[in-house]
């Protein structure tokens, strides 16, 4: 497998019940990369995401076939523990979710259950909040909750939480969609500032924002996989008719 | 044209006189009930006030029971509402974990439900011979606060798994796949996170069995509860006197029925007031965690 490939799906078939959510699914994730999923509504681009880091087998009668091959493992083979998956493949979700916390026990949160990190708490917790671009905002209020930031706030503060697990890759599903567009900017200066740690894996419904911060653009429709390409290629001449008539509006 | 603007001022104005004939049927029900409530607690005042004192209160009954107090009553209605909370509260909470977030949802589960159902709706004084079978002769607790209150435990469980199954599922999904999506196991999650938010509607539901429990007769008259005992019980193994079967023993089968109304008025009394206590300490405790909760 190339060395610049960090997760890889074979034939990858998922199913809700009878209802078949992807069809033989077969690509591959490059490291330190920003990979944009796009595609309409129900698409399959976020049950995608979820197969990812397992979060998937949450909802009853779901179905998995393939290989998902994650450091030269199945990661749903039977002796694989989704929570050492979940560790090492960080999630962040649509609507910000902090715990009813404060700030601080919001990132002290991981951490501290999982025994990975016997470290110092204090300093994990400024350093996430700094990758974050949040620390100067909260650095004085670390002991308030964390439900009284703004949207914005509280989506890097759980961006912060995800990092605090130290995690290899960032899955986003839809992180900016609940947040306006100084909050969206910041999100996204945010991501181009990770890629450099991280790969990220980002599910997006705002094909301006797929252009802008992906290097690579997996097109979905109906289940299938319809194009992956560099987001340059995609976003310029892709090579199949519906991913053009996808970006350039024509359906969606 | 004068005459249908008539005609849609009549249709308003029966409209308005409908409405205000509903509401008017609504607010007497909520007052019916109030009523009913306030007669009862005057009622209760009226006739016990006069014998309440500190001796009522701290002394056992003498003069087979005409006079003294009622505290070993007393004492034993605290030993067995909160012997029954500690029974039927972690067994509670446990199951409607299990049936929320562990169980998978399907027939079983469902049969399950219907089960804990069902058991809401047994009368009493079946939960009483049961206990009186099962825990007082076939376990050999005899008759104690062991066996009553491990039968008032059973009595309030439906009621405490209600509340709780609630409770769990009011909690946000968001929160759980947030932990979850950390790499936090499935336990901690719960523990962490879910229980802690669920904590104040949990409590409800045990306020609720508190109060039933508390005045309960049928399940103790067989399995915990004593005619007279001056002695205040050593152990679990003992049986106490309770204020619910105290009263119906007086006001049914004491020696002098007509002397001992003023203590039986008296005792109701007290009875409502422990009841009220207890609850208004789990009312305090849940007030304190919704303050500190907020999502």
């Amino acid at each position: 497998m190339d060395a610049n490939v960090i997760i890889s799906l074979n034939n990858v078939n998922f199913y809700y019940g009878q209802n078949r959510a992807l069809t033989d699914i077969t690509m591959n994730f490059r490291k330190n990369k920003v990979t944009a999923l796009i595609g309409p509504s129900g698409c399959g681009k976020s049950t995608l995401l979820r197969l990812l880091n397992r979060m998937n087998e949450l909802i009853d009668d779901t179905r998995v076939e393939g290989d998902i091959i994650y450091e030269g493992k199945n990661i749903y083979s039977p002796d694989i523990d989704p929570v050492e998956i979940r560790k090492k493949i960080g999630m962040v979700f649509q609507k910000p979710n902090p715990f009813p916390k404060t700030i601080y026990n919001n990132i002290a949160y991981g951490p501290k259950l999982t025994a990975s990190n016997t470290g110092d708490i204090n300093m994990l917790v400024e350093q996430t909040l700094k990758q974050a671009v949040l620390w100067d905002e909260v650095k004085d209020i670390l002991n308030q909750s964390a439900m009284k930031l703004s949207g914005g706030q509280q989506q890097r503060l759980c961006i912060a939480r995800a990092l605090a697990m130290k995690p290899d890759i960032l899955l986003m599903d839809e992180p900016t969609s609940a947040l306006d567009p100084i909050s969206t900017a910041k999100i996204e200066e945010l991501i181009e500032e990770l890629k450099k740690d991280y790969t990220i894996i980002i599910v997006t419904h705002n094909m301006q924002q797929a252009a802008r911060i992906s290097d690579e653009t997996a097109f979905f429709y109906l289940g299938n996989l319809i194009e992956y390409n560099k987001t340059e290629k995609i976003f310029t001449k892709p090579d199949v008719k519906q991913t053009e008539d996808y970006i350039t509006g024509r359906f969606g | 044209m004068k005459h249908a603007i008539n005609n849609q001022i009549n249709q308003m104005k029966w409209r308005y006189l409908r409405q205000s004939a509903f509401f008017g049927l609504l607010r007497a029900s909520a007052l019916i009930i109030t009523l009913a409530l306030g007669g009862i607690i005057f009622y209760i005042l009226y006739n016990g006030l006069s014998v309440i004192s500190w001796e009522f209160i701290s002394k056992p009954p003498t003069h087979s029971m005409t006079k003294g107090g009622i505290m070993p009553a007393i004492l034993g209605t605290i030993y067995l509402t909160v012997g029954a909370i500690s029974i039927g509260l972690p067994l509670g909470v446990a199951s409607a974990i299990y049936l929320t977030e562990y169980a998978k949802q399907g027939k079983m589960i469902r049969f399950i439900k219907v089960g804990i159902n069902c058991l809401a709706g047994v009368p009493s004084v079946v939960f009483g011979l049961f206990g009186l079978a099962f825990f007082v002769i076939l376990f050999k607790f005899g008759s104690s606060i062991l066996a009553g209150s491990l039968t008032l435990g059973f009595l309030i469980l439906p009621t405490i798994i209600g509340a709780s199954e609630e409770a769990l599922k009011s909690v946000p999904q968001t929160f759980r796949e947030a932990s979850l999506a950390l790499g936090v196991s499935k336990w901690q999650t719960i523990y962490r996170i879910v229980l802690p938010n669920a904590l104040p509607g949990i409590l409800t539901g045990s306020i609720l069995g508190i109060g039933r429990a508390a005045g309960e007769t049928a399940p103790i008259m067989f399995t915990a509860a004593a005619y007279f005992t001056a002695k205040l019980p050593g152990s679990i193994f003992d049986e106490v006197m309770a204020l619910p079967y105290h009263i119906y023993v007086l006001a049914t089968a004491g020696t002098n029925i007509e002397a001992t109304r003023p203590i039986q008025y008296g005792t109701v009394l007290v009875l409502v007031a422990v009841v009220l206590g207890i609850n208004l300490i789990a009312i305090l405790i849940r007030g304190y965690m919704r303050r500190h909760k907020r999502w």
